[in-house]
């Protein structure tokens, strides 16, 4: 999970989940015991239903078995995600997009999502954190190569949550390809999601003259002061 | 009390302003709980950047410098770059500046008695006695009248280090025109290539026309210790002789019986003087009949009027001298005027073992500069001998795209013909020589075909200006058919803009704007972020004061 780096830094020092931590997971919207001790592998595909052509990858497929909760399918919805460098150039500082940073299904619906990336390397739609008695790992995940379109189906859970959906290939995510996807009215949003969300960890963006000004207004504010406290004491 | 709603004005306002990205993180996280991912704000959007002010790229020559010519006799070859060597200034160091008509004289610039050529004393049909004249020059030193460097020399856009430089002996004035601050055409780095004939009896004179002592040191050419008149002869000062002081002469002796590209250069306080660029190629060519040399190539490049073993065996020579330079060290003579200040200044204050180096040229220039009178331009098949010297503090690893060439020479001694293999990067150490023989047959091994081909430094300083690139000594093979007719190369790249406006090596313009503009631009502010800031400052000093005052009055009651 990058979405985590800094969260297993910290945990990396001391082999063990803090209480603040364990919240972080929930802020993140991820079932804690995914982002505990577990640790996901992603060059194991093992337990993964993969579809590979030409074309890209379709992982964990799931058209037809139902989420625990889910009477019957609530409905068919269809999604068209582009992906590319062309969808990041209404925002200023990043460099790759999608057309929708965030989507909304209906719980127990079966989700259609056509993927289609625009740029001439790989991209990913990669879904977190579902339920993992259907969806190994979690993940349901659809890759397109350059210029290339590929579809997939899931069916989403009964609950309302919200869940992440981002581009794994390395700095995508951190450059723009990070989005959420709500089933139901979800359960709030996720950090750093471009055109939903802050960023977690901002640059300052502070003006070269910023110093001396803070500087200047610091001392002005200290001398006024002064002077005041002297004049009515 | 007045103070009272002050301190809590103060302490509202510092609640209020503390940026929440400030929070420790286990609030954060507690906040994220309660409230949720904070709401979205766009990062600032990218900075307009102003469109490049370039320099011309390639200069006119209205006088027809860059053509053939024949002159006194004297075969002159093209030069194709857009920037050549003064053609009368070829002929008469060809000739010798005693043996040529006053109209070549004048057209050189040289002094009569830059380059004298005597008899002929094996009666091969060329002169063997020599007679070179060097001065002693600084380019881009200090003033007390003007606040820019005088006697200016770029060797890239905007950028003027101080140099010091052996030139050949002019007459007039050292600067292009009375109201010209820039320095003549023929006077600048690298200190000019010298040619001289194996057996040869030949004599440089140093006229120490600048403003400190110097040397003549003959870096690896056969030559005496001592001269016929028992006089040291090395150029050492810690070993041979005192060193010529300001608007002394000194002449040196030597008639080497080996030879091979070598090297020149001042050799008083060595670390300081020759970094400054007080040296040279010093290259002894076979003795063969018939063999008038260009006995100087000034600012090196190609040679225009090749020797006879060379016409053998190549098709052109270029002449590549690698110098990089210490801004920290160079610019020490722009800043004080006063020979002592400078002096304490370069031989004290400087350390060099502290020292890293800037700026890195190839005959006398950085790129983009190079561009204009340094590429070795050639034509399928042919065969290009190359001398090359890396006279810089750093060593070089000379890499060729597209080509493979092979060292005949290193350090002016031919290599076993068994031991001959192509290679493309070379590794030149400081002060050292070799001989390339580059050869433009499309075999897939020593070319792979016509095109722009770079060659540079492989070490990635070297690539830079300061630490921008691209900058340094970046120099390109071009085949004619890539040339224009002008003297520039067909490239195909980035706009050549950006590189030839000074702004962009002043750090001043985003490396990728002019293919990818806005996308890695400068950002602009965080206003909010400031405002915040500026509300805390003023908090800040205001709780300050206030504790300040109550300290004051604690200790008085």
């Amino acid at each position: 999970m990058k979405a985590l780096t800094w969260l297993r830094v910290q945990r990396s020092k001391t082999g063990l989940m803090a209480p603040w931590q364990l919240a972080v997971s929930f802020l993140m919207i991820l079932p804690p015991s995914l982002s505990g001790q577990e640790s996901m592998d992603h060059s194991d595909h093992s337990g993964h239903h993969m579809a590979v052509n030409p074309s890209g990858v379709v992982m964990n497929e799931n058209r037809d078995r139902l989420p625990r909760g889910c009477p019957e399918i609530s409905g068919d919805q269809a999604l068209t995600i582009y992906a590319g460098r062309k969808y990041a150039r209404d925002l200023p500082g990043i460099i790759f997009g999608m057309s929708e940073h965030e989507v909304q299904v209906e719980p127990c619906s079966r989700v259609k999502v056509t993927f289609v990336n625009e740029d001439s390397v790989r991209h990913q739609w990669m879904v977190h954190g579902l339920p993992k008695y259907l969806y190994p790992a979690g993940m349901f995940h659809i890759e397109a190569n350059g210029g290339h379109t590929m579809t997939g189906t899931f069916i989403v859970p009964a609950e309302d949550q919200t869940y992440l959906v981002h581009c794994d290939m390395e700095q995508h995510m951190e450059k723009g390809m990070r989005g959420q996807l709500l089933v139901g009215s979800g359960s709030g949003d996720l950090w750093s999601v471009p055109g939903i969300s802050a960023n977690f960890y901002r640059s300052d963006y502070l003006p070269a003259f910023a110093p001396l000004l803070l500087v200047l207004v610091s001392a002005s504010a200290f001398i006024l002061s002064l002077w005041l406290a002297k004049r009515h004491s | 009390m007045k103070k009272r709603w002050l301190i809590l004005f103060a302490v509202l306002l510092a609640a209020l302003s503390y940026p929440p990205s400030w929070y420790p993180l286990t609030v954060r996280v507690k906040m994220t709980e309660w409230f949720g991912a904070a709401d979205f704000r766009p990062l600032p959007e990218s900075l307009p950047v102003a469109d490049p002010d370039p320099a011309v790229f390639c200069p006119p020559d209205p006088a027809g410098w860059r053509q053939s010519h024949l002159i006194e006799g004297v075969n002159i070859r093209p030069s194709r770059p857009c920037v050549a060597d003064n053609p009368y200034a070829v002929a008469s160091l060809v000739r010798g500046t005693n043996n040529v008509g006053q109209d070549t004289l004048l057209r050189s610039g040289l002094a009569a008695d830059a380059v004298e050529k005597g008899r002929d004393l094996d009666g091969d049909g060329d002169p063997d006695e020599i007679h070179i004249r060097l001065e002693v020059a600084e380019l881009n030193g200090g003033s007390p009248l003007t606040p820019g460097p005088v006697t200016a020399y770029e060797i890239a856009p905007g950028i003027q280090p101080g140099l010091w430089v052996f030139a050949p002996k002019f007459v007039g004035m050292a600067v292009e025109n009375f109201e010209s601050n820039q320095a003549r055409r023929s006077l600048r780095l690298p200190s000019p290539a010298i040619r001289i004939e194996q057996g040869d009896t030949v004599r440089v004179t140093l006229e120490n026309s600048h403003y400190m002592p110097h040397t003549l040191h003959l870096h690896g050419a056969d030559h005496g210790f001592t001269d016929v008149s028992g006089e040291g002869n090395d150029g050492v000062p810690i070993t041979s002789e005192i060193p010529v002081l300001p608007g002394q002469a000194r002449t040196y002796e030597l008639s080497p019986r080996h030879a091979g590209t070598m090297f020149y250069h001042c050799h008083v306080q060595p670390h300081v003087h020759v970094m400054m660029g007080l040296q040279g190629l010093f290259i002894v060519e076979e003795n063969r009949p018939e063999n008038w040399l260009q006995t100087m190539n000034i600012g090196a490049g190609l040679v225009r009027a090749p020797s006879v073993s060379v016409r053998d065996d190549y098709d052109s020579e270029y002449d590549l001298h690698y110098l990089d330079i210490d801004k920290e060290l160079n610019e020490r003579i722009q800043g004080e005027n006063d020979p002592r200040l400078i002096t304490r200044s370069m031989h004290r204050d400087y350390d060099i073992t502290d020292a890293a180096t800037d700026y890195f040229t190839l005959n006398g220039r950085s790129f983009p500069f190079t561009f204009r009178e340094s590429l070795l331009v050639g034509k399928d098949n042919e065969r290009i001998k190359l001398r090359v010297v890396n006279g810089g503090a750093k060593g070089i690893a000379l890499h060729t795209h597209g080509h493979k060439f092979t060292v005949t020479h290193r350090d002016g001694v031919e290599l076993p013909q068994q031991t001959l293999a192509p290679q493309d990067v070379v590794w030149l150490a400081t002060s050292q020589r070799v001989d390339l023989a580059l050869d433009l047959s499309n075999d897939g091994l020593h070319s792979y075909g016509p095109g722009i081909w770079p060659f540079h430094d492989h070490q990635y300083n070297g690539v830079t200006n300061d630490g921008i690139g691209p900058g340094g000594n970046i120099s390109a093979i071009v085949y004619a058919q890539f040339m224009d007719e002008g003297g520039w190369p067909q490239t195909r790249g980035v706009s050549w803009d950006q590189y030839f406006d000074p702004a962009y090596y002043r750090k001043e313009i985003p490396v990728w704007e002019a293919y990818a503009p806005g996308l890695f631009s400068d950002t602009g502010a965080d206003w909010l972020m400031l405002l915040r800031l500026t509300g805390l400052m003023l908090a800040a000093g205001i709780l300050a004061a206030i504790l300040l005052h109550a300290l004051v009055n604690l200790r008085r009651s």
